[in-house]
């Protein structure tokens, strides 16, 4: 029995008054693609931000790769092997490809004190990363962020999770305003970076996206997980959808 | 980028035209640097003495001051935020400095490191309001501007401080000393006068200018600014790095105001009024945007002396000096609308 990546258990979170996570236990194991279902207001958002750290979570436990840690903020996070890739706050518009890749992480040469970045050895990798990717048109890594199209910007983003060696990649809303063939792009990412090692948890909206890289997927409703045991081969959309409306129950 | 990816959509304009366009988006000094060239050259047509040694060193010494306060801000408006407040802290810092050499034994070293820390201080305040307590820039530093500027006003009683025995100290010597080149006698007649803030000035451009564009501190500033959220996902300390820079540019606006007084032998309570909105414009017109992200030490040295030697260019070959504002104001406007036809292009295809 293999020990899973990431383990939740009993996750409770309150805002205030409103209970958003309700026990919640999660289960992530290697090299598997975990699709993470639910609609509007079931607590996907907050299970990742527990997760990533960006949120404190009021009880429970989080066990990575079977050792026990404490989140207290995004930087735990990055350094326990967990990247998250937001919709809109994974790169900054302005900066360049490298130096959105090495972004809080920059390499530096030189003494200390001049805080000197090593702008060559950055584009180099930085250039060497994005043909790895498949980013076979020829960008050059000193592009900034701003003049590549959605597909290119999640490619980066995940092309970074990749190159930083994370245990697990957390991916939110990835394929929100894409076009087809973009959409199919990121999907290929998300398969390439499951087959290199990484495990990777898929929140989207749209199941279909969802059925056709998942491993495995996990359904909230109402802070609880509804379902956890759903794959793309054993169940249908309209099971899937059911679960998540809650209808099964009313079956 | 852009074109390849549009696959050149019907009517596109000629590849040639296209690519000045990008590489005016991709420097935005290069609007600047070609509106200071005009300039020099009208003003000089018009009036020969213009480019006279003697004026030029006049007009450096004065674009001194107003620089230095905005090589800061342009680190902080990259950062996101802006400071309303250095008009007020040029006045004051140097007033909190004769104040304790007229009325103390502290000596002048002493008193000066005292009011620089004063004016880090002031600016660690915005930065606690900012950062801590989440409140806009803009409202906490002109909350600032007015706390800073009673204050001066208060321990002054409105008076000017007495500044006079600057003269025989080492302090005041490596602040605005001022040496000759090729000139002679006292005036330095026919010959270039350097002013030490003039060095002071350089100097500092070159380390703001290294730190935002080669060091890892600068790629935070750019981050900071550009997209606050992704920036502290990835682990950089926004906080830190806005707090370090509004103290930072409350120094530079103390710096500037000692140096000033020293000039010009007088600590008024009142001078550095309505500084904090030129030094933004100059900002604003270097190229560095207003609302974060992207900043240029270079279009800013270029906004300074492109306001300053309007102010004396303008004088010079006879337009009244009430007109000035006139002409400030167009060139805002002209620069703001070409910066942001500019911004647009390079944001295209997001």
């Amino acid at each position: 029995m293999t020990t899973p990546i990431v383990e939740m258990r009993n996750i409770e979170k309150f805002y205030g008054r409103i209970h958003a996570l309700r026990g919640v236990n999660l289960k992530v194991n290697p090299g598997e693609i975990v699709g993470l279902l639910g609609d509007n207001g079931a607590g996907k958002s907050t299970l990742i931000k527990v997760l990533s750290g960006a949120v404190p979570y009021t009880s429970g436990q989080i066990f990575i790769k079977g050792r026990e840690v404490q989140l207290n903020s995004t930087n735990d996070a990055i350094a326990n092997g967990v990247e998250t890739i937001y919709q809109d706050s994974a790169l900054v518009p302005q900066l360049s490809i490298a130096r959105n890749l090495f972004l809080g992480r920059e390499l530096r040469k030189g003494p200390r004190w001049m805080d000197r970045m090593d702008t060559a050895e950055m584009n180099r990798v930085a250039s060497e990363l994005l043909r790895r990717v498949g980013i076979t048109k020829n960008i050059p890594p000193t592009t900034p962020i701003s003049g590549l199209s959605g597909g290119e910007r999640q490619a980066v983003a995940i092309a970074r999770a990749m190159y930083f060696d994370s245990d697990i990649i957390i991916l939110d809303e990835p394929t929100n305003n894409l076009g087809v063939a973009e959409t199919q792009g990121v999907l290929n990412f998300v398969r390439d970076a499951r087959d290199k090692g990484h495990a990777c948890i898929f929140i989207a909206h749209n199941i279909h996206h969802v059925f056709q890289v998942c491993d495995r997927m996990v359904v909230m409703r109402m802070g609880t997980v509804a379902a956890d045991d759903l794959t793309p081969k054993t169940s249908t959309i309209q099971d899937v959808e059911n679960v998540i409306t809650g209808e099964h129950l009313a079956a | 980028m852009t074109a390849e990816k549009t696959d050149a959509p019907a009517g596109a304009p000629p590849q040639q035209k296209r690519d000045f366009l990008r590489r005016l988006s991709a420097t935005p000094e290069l609007g600047p640097a070609i509106l200071l060239v005009v300039m020099l050259v009208v003003f000089t047509a018009i009036n020969p003495a213009f480019m006279s040694l003697n004026n030029i060193s006049n007009a450096l010494t004065f674009t001194v001051e107003l620089g230095l306060i905005a090589l800061g801000m342009t680190l902080l408006m990259t950062s996101g935020e802006f400071d309303l407040s250095v008009g007020s802290v040029f006045g004051f810092t140097a007033v909190v400095m004769w104040t304790l050499i007229n009325s103390t034994a502290l000596g002048m070293p002493l008193s000066f490191l005292i009011a620089m820390a004063v004016a880090m201080g002031i600016g660690a305040v915005n930065g606690i309001f900012v950062t801590r307590l989440k409140i806009p820039s803009f409202l906490v530093t002109l909350g600032m501007l007015l706390v800073v500027r009673g204050s001066a006003l208060w321990l002054t009683s409105g008076f000017p401080q007495r500044t006079w025995d600057a003269g025989d100290q080492w302090l005041a010597e490596v602040l605005v000393g001022s040496f000759c080149i090729g000139g002679d006698g006292d005036f330095c007649t026919g010959g270039l006068r350097i002013y030490m803030s003039l060095i002071w000035f350089v100097l500092i451009a070159l380390a703001c200018h290294y730190t935002l564009t080669r060091s890892r501190f600068g790629n935070w500033i750019q981050a900071t600014g550009g997209n606050p959220a992704a920036a502290k996902n990835r682990g950089v300390p926004t906080r830190t790095v806005k707090m370090v820079l509004f103290m930072l540019t409350s120094a530079l606006a103390g710096l500037a105001g000692i140096i000033s007084s020293i000039r010009v032998s007088a600590a008024n309570p009142n001078s550095g009024t309505t500084y904090e909105l030129e030094v933004i414009a100059m900002v604003v017109i270097g190229g560095t945007a207003l609302m974060g992200g992207r900043g240029t030490i270079i279009g800013t040295v270029l906004g300074v002396l492109i306001l300053r030697l309007m102010r004396n260019g303008i004088v010079l070959i006879g337009v009244p000096g009430l007109a000035y504002n006139i002409f400030i104001g167009a060139i805002i406007l002209g620069m703001m609308a070409l910066h942001s036809a500019l911004e647009r292009r390079h944001n295209e295809g997001t």
